[in-house]
């Protein structure tokens, strides 16, 4: 029951299992199709219930350049709602929320313009909505800026198949796509439970995916022939090599700028923030001749991505984004043998070899100490601590019923109050308590409550919680109960402390913050119709509704 | 590890086995018969053995697994009891078990099998091996459920494919009926996992390959290399999928992406069941009980950079007799249960024991790293156990105490009336008794439903006592308090709405252990009360109050309720009143015997 670390490294078992699928072929081929007809810009394939799509890595004259410097751009006021559910804030923060420095979410404009003028296109939208109606689930690909493009694309499915409350599972699988957008944009996915439905292979020395962890503006001459070389490559590979003369010199620039870049991104201590503006989200399936592995911890993304590199040379690093048919090839026949013999010196537990047997997957050789250490390290931190929302949600419901009977020693206590001679009510009884057993124990469930409550919020606050936690009734009503019945007997605990005096009314000043939350659940729960219905008498809590916000009133009068 | 003779340790003895195998290869030739009955020449048993079949029908009965749910009536016991989950089988071996069943001579001669006193045994190889399964279990729900002392059956079947879901194999170990099972497996076979890869990956191929295997097919051992090739790298993909999907879970892999890609994948629910038995190839037999182990090592035994193991993975199917008669010989049979499991050797390093036998396994140290995974889960939901039974005190001093309370109140008006009400502090204090019970309660109904828990968990008859009192003394104090705070108003009938899982599952719990054909529900009493009261302006529910009246009595009579519900005043007193139903004699004997 505790959450605690599994004791086994499950990374490459997930790769074992995407690659032991047909999909990363499938998409594959589908790519490679779409890459050499790149007037469509996309190619599109329904197979019984999964309808495939894969968008052309090959941009034909797309006005400017989208590798370009660092054009990041609002992805909300851009798009007219078309990605709503990444542009409100979390209700952690109420009103504004002061949280230094937020940005709001930014992404790459230019690969934000070629969406949208392919979304805009009627092919396209006949082919989607087609799509829609015919399929279970929907695999959406594409190679380096197609990637980008298909990340997009699959927002906006997921987005839209959000606001029609649509089951259809959305998966998209890139190959060598560049950064697509900052941190905020990846940790919106986080929030919304898409982070399971990106998965972005990148092979070893592949200096796409890598290029926008670095300052690119000096380096403009050269990336535009990269891409040409690039683009040539998959459309017609004689002209190709007049661009790889042309591309020499400027080989090792790229190499050298990205790499550096990369190595102070990997030396940052853990928690500084170094912002290089794109930020890595999703999974990454790392994928050598001796395996993969596949990760979803953007730290480790980074650090992989330059462990990898520091073998690399400049002309490998180029050639490597042009090799992905070969590495699905080889990686789907791998999985079914025993090729790769298992490091000279294997650990004897179970967590330390399956860290042993990732890191030669992902290809880095164990004997390489200086680059192994840090990736292993790495692989480490990124170890799961925590359980899925969905688990720690059913966790704490556990831990509510545990916490309830404090609640109803504190109701009792409300109705003796109410029934005794004195007549003083439940807040002036607490507000004039004295040293009984009977008071102190209220007020120790007092405290319990409140720290279930706050952790509560502290779980919504780190998405560890499922996204419509806020929604559910039971937490809704849940945490209605707990208000009415004890908020007031916090405001009796701050005006018999004299705090109004240190800090001033106790509504502007002196509220913690889950009641504030927890009201705004109640406003804004849903409703069904047969709540309408009044009931023929109240039952004890909505009493406690129409004195609880009078109490703040009278002590602030 | 220790190596045992096989008898000692998984059941069996070899003379049997040996003695099956060549009854099963016999059954093959004779055409046309549902099954052959045969007896053991100086033993006791008699063995029921099934033919294999031949044509693709008989094994997928539609895409991509062709599973049916289990009809209760015919194998009550094939169900998740605390979720209410019925188990799925595969439907064509079910539809052949059924063809063999509805043949009278079967059951007789099972039946005076069972009056000799005799042990039975089914038995089967390649697709006659499920309609053994399905057999024995039918039998030991015929036989061996309403009386364990009867003689156990055995079920041993050679290469056959999966039968049924996990629950099925969950199933029989709440039962603790998989020990009767034992499957033995060729490494290399190929048929046993056949059942992990969907129908339209191998549709084209299987009857070819059935034809095979078919003595009098004219392609019988008429081997197609290509073919073979093809047919193995399909199958055995498609099984890497299944275990390794498996492996990741049992590993506590919380990655979002395996919920999706188990969207875009069909994966088979079918799952080892009983013992397995692998057999290495060169004489030596490896015995496991773990399901999630026993699934791993249907890929892992099989994975192979040679060549040449496809064809294996066809020859082998049809070499048990010639194979069990090395093993047997040789005598060695290891067996790994959970404890060598989670501490299993990853490197093949010689000099450890146990390597010998594992290398010639083919284990890899992916492979091993799986199996440990499985026995680290097993003592995982072990130890969670240990967590909740110590927590039974708790309930028991929980129970305690409302019992008292409910004691006191027989002098007034009841507890369910008094708590419904709950006007003094004694009333409180139950109130957080109750609750403090939901609290454990709930913890391990959120348990099961996580399959934290291990198998044998829900046949535990402490367990099943101590659900059934619970039930009894504090759902009524639900009740009192949904009714009490109107709660029916807001969302329904309680019973329609309200009932928490925690007594719909202790319920079953007891329905199941005591075999009962109706829905045992005394603790749902005044529910029942509650809700005719809300009609009680309606006459033509006079009917239904004297039928509930009568049942009451009767339940009294059986000792499934108490006769405090009649005290003057109660609810339900009330409502008997206002339909005058009261019987004026037995009201004063229930009152005389509390003061």
């Amino acid at each position: 029951m505790d959450t605690e670390a599994s004791p086994f490294e499950s990374s490459e078992m997930l790769a074992t299992f995407l690659t032991s699928t047909p999909l990363l072929s499938m998409s594959w081929s589908l790519c490679d199709r779409a890459n050499t007809m790149p007037s469509q810009g996309f190619v599109a394939e329904q197979m019984g219930s999964v309808g495939h799509l894969a968008f052309s890595g090959v941009q034909l004259g797309s006005g400017p350049d989208p590798t370009s410097g660092r054009n990041l751009e609002p992805l909300v006021t851009a798009t007219n709602g078309l990605f709503f559910p990444l542009e409100h804030q979390f209700d952690g923060e109420e009103g504004g929320g002061e949280e230094e420095g937020k940005e709001p979410v930014l992404v790459h404009a230019g690969f934000l313009r070629i969406f949208l003028s392919v979304k805009s296109n009627p092919n396209f939208q006949n082919r989607m909505l087609n799509m829609i109606q015919n399929s279970k689930s929907i695999v959406i690909a594409g190679h380096g800026i197609g990637g980008t493009v298909a990340g997009l694309c699959a927002l906006w499915l997921l987005s839209y198949l959000q606001s029609i409350s649509s089951n259809i599972s959305v998966l998209c699988i890139t190959f060598g796509s560049p950064l697509l957008g900052n941190e905020s944009l990846s940790r919106a996915i986080l929030r919304e439970g898409w982070s399971g439905n990106f998965c972005h292979v990148v092979s070893k020395h592949d200096v796409f995916p890598r290029l926008f962890f670095a300052p690119l503006a000096p380096l403009n001459p050269q990336l535009h022939s990269l891409l040409q070389f690039w683009q040539l490559s998959m459309t017609s590979p004689p002209l190709a090599l007049l661009a790889e003369k042309l591309l020499d010199e400027g080989k090792s620039q790229i190499f050298r700028t990205v790499l550096a870049s990369l190595e102070g991104l990997a030396k940052a201590e853990q928690g500084k923030n170094v912002t290089c503006g794109f930020w890595p989200f999703g999974n990454y399936f790392f994928c050598s001749e001796d395996g993969a592995i596949c990760n979803d911890n953007a730290t480790f993304i980074v650090k992989m991505m330059h462990s990898l590199l520091l073998n690399s040379s400049p002309s490998c690093s180029i050639e490597d984004h042009l090799k992905y048919g070969y590495y699905v090839e080889k990686a789907s026949l791998q999985v079914l043998t025993k090729t790769s013999f298992p490091p000279a010196e294997l650990p004897e537990s179970s967590y330390e070899a399956g860290v042993a047997l990732a890191l030669q997957s992902s290809g880095i050789a164990c004997q390489d100490e200086s680059v192994a250490r840090p990736a292993k390290n790495c692989l480490k931190l990124a170890r799961r601590m925590g359980r899925t929302p969905n688990l720690n949600c059913a966790n704490l419901a556990i831990k509510l019923s545990k916490i309830t009977p404090y609640r109803a020693e504190i109701e009792w206590y409300k109705a003796t109050c109410d029934q005794s001679d004195a007549q003083m009510g439940y807040y002036d009884s607490f507000k004039q308590r004295g040293a009984s057993k009977r008071d102190f124990k209220v007020n120790m469930n007092r405290y319990k409550l409140a720290r279930f409550w706050d952790n509560v919020i502290n779980m919504l606050d780190n998405n560890d919680l499922p996204r419509d936690f806020h929604r559910r009734a039971k937490w809704v009503n849940g945490s209605q109960f707990y208000m009415l019945l004890v908020e007031p007997l916090d405001i009796a605990e701050y005006y018999r402390t004299g705090m109004h005096r240190k800090k001033g009314h106790y509504i502007s000043n002196g509220r913690e913050r889950r009641y504030k939350i927890f009201e705004r659940w109640w406003k804004e729960r849903p409703i069904k119709e047969e709540e309408k219905k009044t009931r023929s008498t109240f039952a004890s809590s909505p009493k406690t509704h129409v004195f609880g916000p009078e109490w703040r009133k009278l002590e602030s009068g | 590890m220790a190596v045992f003779r096989p008898g000692e340790s998984i059941g069996f003895r070899e003379q049997v086995v040996m003695k099956l195998c060549s009854i099963d290869m016999k059954t093959h030739q004779s055409a046309g018969k549902l099954y052959v009955c045969e007896k053991i020449r100086n033993s006791s048993e008699l063995v029921f053995s099934f033919p294999g079949s031949w044509s693709v029908s008989d094994w997928f009965i539609r895409s991509p697994f062709g599973e049916v749910k289990v009809d209760l009536e015919l194998f009550p016991s094939l169900k998740h009891i605390g979720l209410n989950e019925i188990a799925t089988v595969n439907e064509a071996f079910l539809n052949r078990f059924r063809a063999i069943l509805a043949n009278t001579q079967f059951k007789k001669e099972v039946r005076t099998a069972v009056t000799d006193g005799k042990p039975v045994v089914f038995t089967g190889h390649s697709l006659g091996g499920p309609i053994a399964i399905l057999a024995t279990i039918w039998f030991l729900e015929v036989y061996i459920r309403p009386d364990p002392n009867k003689v156990a059956p055995l079920c041993v079947t050679f290469g056959s494919p999966l039968v049924g879901d996990r629950i099925v194999s969950h199933a029989l170990r709440r039962e603790n009926w998989s020990r009767y099972f034992i499957n033995f497996v060729l490494r290399y076979d190929i048929v046993p996992r056949v059942s992990l890869t969907p129908l339209s990956f191998v549709e084209q191929q299987l009857q070819r390959i059935l034809n095979f295997f078919n003595p009098r097919s004219p392609f019988y051992m008429q081997e197609n290399v290509g073919e073979a090739s093809g047919f193995y790298v399909t199958v055995m993909r498609n099984a890497l999928s299944v275990v390794s999907h498996a492996a990741c879970k049992i590993m506590g892999s919380t990655n979002l992406l395996l919920d999706t890609l188990s969207n875009f994948v069909e994966l088979s629910p079918y799952t080892p069941l009983g013992t397995y038995v692998f057999c290495t190839g060169n004489g030596k037999l490896v015995a496991i009980k773990n399901p999630d182990a026993v699934l791993q090592l249907l890929f892992y035994t099989s994975q192979s950079n040679s060549e040449a193991v496809a064809l294996n993975s066809l020859k082998d199917h049809l070499n048990y007799k010639h194979e069990l008669q090395e093993c047997l010989k040789k005598q060695s049979v290891t067996c790994l249960d959970d404890n060598h499991l989670e501490a299993l050797p990853l490197s093949n390093d010689v000099t450890v024991e146990i390597n010998m036998v594992l290398n010639d396994l083919g284990l890899s140290t992916r492979a091993r790293l799986c199996l440990r995974a499985a026995g680290e889960l097993e003592k995982q939901k072990k130890s969670n156990q240990k967590a909740i039974d110590i927590k039974m005190e708790d309930i028991e001093r929980g129970l305690g105490k409302l019992q008292g309370y409910k004691k006191r109140c027989q002098h007034k008006v009841g507890y369910y009336d008094a708590f419904k009400l709950s006007k003094d502090k004694e009333d409180f204090d139950a109130n957080v008794k109750r609750l403090e019970l939901a609290g454990i309660w709930d913890e391990i109904i959120e348990m099961l439903k996580r399959n934290e828990l291990p198998d044998e968990f829900e046949g535990r008859k402490a367990w099943i006592e101590i659900g059934t009192r619970y039930r009894r003394l504090v759902e009524p104090l639900d009740i009192a308090n949904y009714y009490r705070h109107l709660k029916n108003e807001d969302t329904g009938p309680y019973m329609v709405r309200g009932r928490p899982k925690r007594y719909k599952c202790t319920q079953r719990w007891r329905e199941h252990a005591e075999r009962m054909s109706n829905e045992s529900l005394e603790s749902c009493f005044w529910a029942e009360v509650e809700e005719l009261c809300i009609k009680s302006g309606n006459p033509s529910i006079r009917e239904t109050i004297l039928q509930l009246k009568k049942r009451v009595e009767q339940q009294i009579r059986n000792g499934d309720l108490d006769d405090d519900v009649f005290l003057k005043g109660s609810t339900f007193d009330k409502l008997l009143k206002e339909h005058s139903l009261t019987n004026l004699d037995q009201n004063d004997i229930f009152r005389g015997s509390w003061s």
